[in-house]
């Protein structure tokens, strides 16, 4: 359980120290990126909750995405195309869908340990 | 027994392949939510708030303000330098309406003066005018006084106060310019014209409109008539240039 906390605390730190500086022109891409990874760990949570949750789907899905969505921005870029509009809703859209689903998940599982609760302190 | 134990170490290496197993999940996991706190940390480092981006860009929006605030400032400059020229050709306009009244006035009076200094003499004349030769009627032995027919003061008097009147600008005698104060006297069989004698026949000579000149010497009963019934030989031509010399210095005192 420590390691992806420490992992989290050492990418946390790693981009708050290191000196790496970007042109203004590439932050689409890292917000991009940004979306994609949020998106995915979204997606890893809610498969994990539907019970459908894969270790291999759900890394190679969270780099992947990650790499194309900023790849294809880019490309769009380089041939005059907004496709980074596009990777912005279809993520954003997928994200709160995600976000739709996990939120009715966990209520189903909240009613359902209620239900058993009751049912115990009335026996 | 053997069955069992080959059960157990089957077990034992399914275990230790779930094991491995996790353990990989677990560096995956790691490695997954490094990249996503780096992603995560850098972005905000990058485009967030107090970044250098944010910074560029407020930096940019208070340049574009101070901007926008100058464009403000120069178009309210330009308004009232647009008004002030308006104002200014006003002013203009009523400076050179004044300038071509004063023109106007100063064209009049300078036309004036000339006329006058014509008159007065002052300068030498030219233009169109009348040439009227007065002289003696010829000897009549049967008249016994010969101021019947000679040339009187006052009838040169006569035709250059008719010409005077009917507008001559400039007027002579025999080469002599008159003035204003110029007198006529007779002296016996001549005239002085200003201290200068002059004998008959006398050549007036006036610068004017010469018709006018002419038809108000022609008129019935006027100078003419007057001057011919005197028995006074009268030659009245219109001419086309006449030139007249100025007043001389000499004279005029």
């Amino acid at each position: 359980m420590w390691l992806p906390i420490l992992g989290l605390i050492l990418g946390v730190s790693l981009g708050f120290l290191s000196d790496i500086q970007i042109p203004q022109e590439y932050g689409n891409y890292l917000s991009i990126a940004v979306l994609a990874a949020l998106d995915t760990l979204l997606g890893g949570i809610r498969a994990h909750l539907q019970r459908v949750y894969d270790d291999q789907v759900f890394i190679t899905g969270f780099f992947f995405n990650i790499l194309l969505a900023a790849g294809l921005a880019f490309l769009g870029v380089h041939l005059g195309v907004d496709l980074y509009l596009a990777a912005i809703f279809a993520f954003g859209v997928r994200l709160f869908q995600n976000l739709a689903v996990i939120r009715r998940v966990l209520l189903t599982k909240w009613s359902e340990y209620r239900k058993v609760s009751t049912t115990n302190t009335s026996k | 027994m053997k069955k069992m134990r080959t059960k157990k170490k089957v077990m034992t290496v399914s275990l230790k392949t779930s094991d491995r197993k996790k353990r990989n999940n677990r560096i995956s996991y790691a490695l997954v939510f490094l990249v996503l706190g780096f992603i995560l940390s850098f972005s905000y480092r990058t485009l967030g708030p107090g970044s250098e981006t944010q910074q560029l860009r407020s930096q940019i929006d208070s340049k574009e303000e101070g901007f926008r605030e100058e464009l403000i400032e120069q178009k309210e400059r330009n308004k009232q330098l647009t008004d002030e020229i308006s104002s200014k050709q006003k002013t203009i306009a009523e400076v050179e309406q004044t300038l071509s009244d004063t023109e106007e006035n100063h064209d009049l009076l300078v036309k004036e003066a000339k006329s006058l200094r014509l008159l007065l003499g002052v300068v030498p004349a030219s233009g169109q005018g009348v040439r009227v030769e007065l002289a003696d009627g010829d000897y009549d032995p049967a008249e016994q006084n010969p101021n019947e027919y000679i040339v009187h003061e006052s009838q040169v008097l006569l035709v250059v106060n008719e010409l005077k009147i009917a507008g001559a600008q400039a007027l002579s005698i025999n080469g002599q310019r008159l003035n204003a104060n110029s007198s006529i006297k007779c002296t016996g069989p001549v005239i002085t014209i200003d201290g200068q004698t002059y004998p008959a026949p006398f050549v007036v000579e006036a610068i004017g409109d010469s018709n006018a000149l002419n038809s108000s010497l022609m008129l019935k009963g006027g100078v003419m008539d007057s001057l011919l019934s005197d028995n006074i030989e009268m030659k009245i031509e219109k001419r086309k240039e006449i030139l007249m010399p100025a007043l001389r210095d000499d004279i005029q005192g």
